[in-house]
C-alpha cells in the first residue's frame, strides 16, 4: 500500500500558509520533493520518498533504540576506584533528590517523556494506516505529534553529555555505557524517521471523522 | 491575496483549507483541532509569557545554576561562569557552542520577539518576509537553550553524595528552565500571520 498517486497529491490544492497567509496552489509534489511558500518560503507540504513502510521501519529501530537507551547504563565516572554509574533517567532522579521536583519534572518531561510519545504515536498511527486497523485513538495521537515534537529535546540532551564529559574529564576518568552508543543511534534514526513522515499527508489518508 | 480576505483558513495540525463562521474560530471538519483566521488574544498571549520570561532571566543569569562541593571548599557556577570555566579548561568550540545555546539565543529571542510585537503593533509595513523568517528562527533555535539545564542534572547525577565532590543544583537552575519554557511558549503563542495584517489600521487583529 504506497500513498496516492503522486499527481494527484496536492496538484492544484489551494493552501494558506501558516506564517504569511498567502492563498495559493500547491505544485504537483513527486516523492521527496517538497513546497514552500511563495511569499514567505514557509514550507507548506513535505512528500517524503519511500511511502509509509520507511517511516514505519525508521520508527520501529528508534523505538528499540530508545528501550536499549534507557535500560543500560549511561556514562560511568570513576574517582580513585570509586566508580558513579547513571542512565538518562538518573539525570532527573538526582534533581529530584536535590530537592528540585519542578527541574526533575522538565529534564524528564524533555529527555524521556516526550521523546517516547513522540516515536510511540508515530509509530502507532503510522501502523494503523499502513494495515488499516481501527486502532482508536489515532487520530488524537496524530494531532498531537506537532505539538509534542518542540518538546523531545534528545539532539540537547546529547550536546548536554558531551558538555558534561568535558568538565569532568578534568576531574575524573569517564567510561561511556552501553546506551550512550545507543542514544546517539536514536538521535541520528530518529531524525531520519521525523523526515520520513508527514502528519499532514497521513490526515488526507485518514479523511474526514465518520461519527 | 491573504486567505483571511475571503474568510479561508488552513489547519494549524492537519493543513485542511476551509471557510470559517463570521466570528473566524471554528473546529477543523477533518481533525477537530480549533482552526482561527488568527489566534485568538496572540498579541497579549506572547506580551504576557515574554514579560514573565524577561523577569526570569535576571536571576536565571544572578543566581548560581550549581554548587560543586569538593574537600570541604564550595564553588558556585552561574551560567556565565560556567561558560568561562569551558573556555579555560575545556576547548573553545565547545565554549562557544555553549555561549551561543545559554547566553546569546535567550537574549536575541527575547530581543527579537520584543521587536516582532512592537513592530505589529504599530502595523509596519516593513520587511515582512524578513520578520517571517526572523520568526521562523526563534521557533527552531529555542529548545537549544536547554543544554546547560541537562549538563547540570547529569553532572550532579556522576558526581553524587559521599563521593570526594558532590554537586548540587542551584536556583539559577529552575530560573533559567523558566526562561527557555517561556520563551518557547511566548514563540508559539505568537501570530506570524499578523506580520502581513499591517493594512488594517484598526485593532480588529485580536
Amino acid at each position: 500500500m504506497s500513498l496516492p498517486h503522486p499527481a494527484s497529491v496536492s496538484r492544484g490544492e489551494l493552501t494558506a500558509c501558516h506564517e504569511c497567509d498567502a492563498l495559493q496552489a500547491l505544485p504537483a509534489l513527486r516523492p521527496g520533493q517538497s513546497a514552500s511558500c511563495r511569499v514567505c518560503g514557509a514550507k507548506l507540504l513535505r512528500y517524503p520518498a519511500g511511502g509509509l513502510n520507511r517511516p514505519i521501519a525508521l520508527y520501529i529501530t528508534a523505538f528499540i533504540l530508545l528501550l536499549l537507551s534507557n535500560s543500560f547504563p549511561f556514562l560511568t565516572l570513576e574517582i580513585q576506584g570509586r566508580q558513579e554509574v547513571t542512565t538518562i533517567v538518573g539525570a532527573s532522579r538526582a534533581l529530584y533528590n536535590a530537592g528540585m521536583g519542578e527541574l526533575a519534572v522538565a529534564v524528564f518531561m524533555t529527555s524521556i517523556l516526550a521523546p517516547t510519545l513522540l516515536i510511540a504515536s508515530s509509530l502507532y498511527v503510522l501502523l494503523a494506516a499502513r494495515f488499516r486497523l481501527p486502532l482508536p485513538l489515532a487520530r488524537v495521537a496524530l494531532s498531537w505529534i506537532s505539538h509534542l515534537e518542540p518538546w523531545g529535546m534528545l539532539d540537547v540532551f546529547m550536546l548536554g553529555v558531551l558538555v558534561a564529559f568535558v568538565k569532568l574529564g578534568n576531574m575524573a576518568t569517564m567510561h561511556t555505557g552501553l546506551s550512550l552508543y545507543a542514544f546517539c543511534g536514536l538521535i541520528a534514526v530518529s531524525a531520519a524517521a521525523t523526515a520520513a513522515f508527514e502528519p499532514r499527508l497521513l490526515w488526507r489518508r485518514l479523511g474526514r471523522r465518520r461519527t | 491575496m491573504r486567505a483571511k480576505d475571503i474568510g479561508l483558513a488552513s489547519c494549524h495540525t492537519c493543513g485542511l483549507l476551509q471557510q470559517l463562521p463570521p466570528s473566524g474560530h471554528a473546529h477543523c471538519p477533518r481533525c477537530h483541532s480549533p482552526v482561527h483566521l488568527r489566534t485568538p488574544n496572540s498579541i497579549q498571549l506572547t506580551w504576557a509569557l515574554l514579560i514573565s520570561a524577561i523577569i526570569a532571566y535576571l536571576p536565571a543569569n544572578l543566581y548560581p545554576v550549581m554548587t560543586v562541593t569538593s574537600l570541604g571548599q564550595s564553588q558556585s557556577d552561574t551560567i556565565m561562569s560556567g561558560v568561562i570555566y569551558l573556555l579555560l579548561h575545556g576547548d573553545w568550540p565547545l565554549a562557544l557552542i555553549v555561549f551561543v545555546a545559554s547566553v546569546l539565543v535567550p537574549l536575541l529571542k527575547m530581543v527579537a520577539l520584543l521587536y516582532l510585537l512592537f513592530s505589529v503593533q504599530r502595523h509596519s509595513p516593513m520587511r515582512k518576509s524578513q520578520r517571517t523568517r526572523l520568526y521562523r528562527v526563534i521557533e527552531l533555535v529555542g529548545r537549544w537553550s536547554m543544554v546547560d539545564i541537562f549538563v547540570v542534572s547529569l553532572l550532579a547525577a556522576l558526581v553524587q553524595a559521599g563521593s570526594l565532590a558532590t554537586i548540587e543544583p542551584g536556583v539559577g537552575a529552575i530560573a533559567f528552565t523558566s526562561v527557555v519554557i517561556l520563551t518557547m511558549l511566548a514563540a508559539m503563542s505568537f501570530d506570524p500571520r499578523l506580520i502581513w495584517d499591517h493594512e488594517e489600521a484598526h485593532r480588529d487583529i485580536t
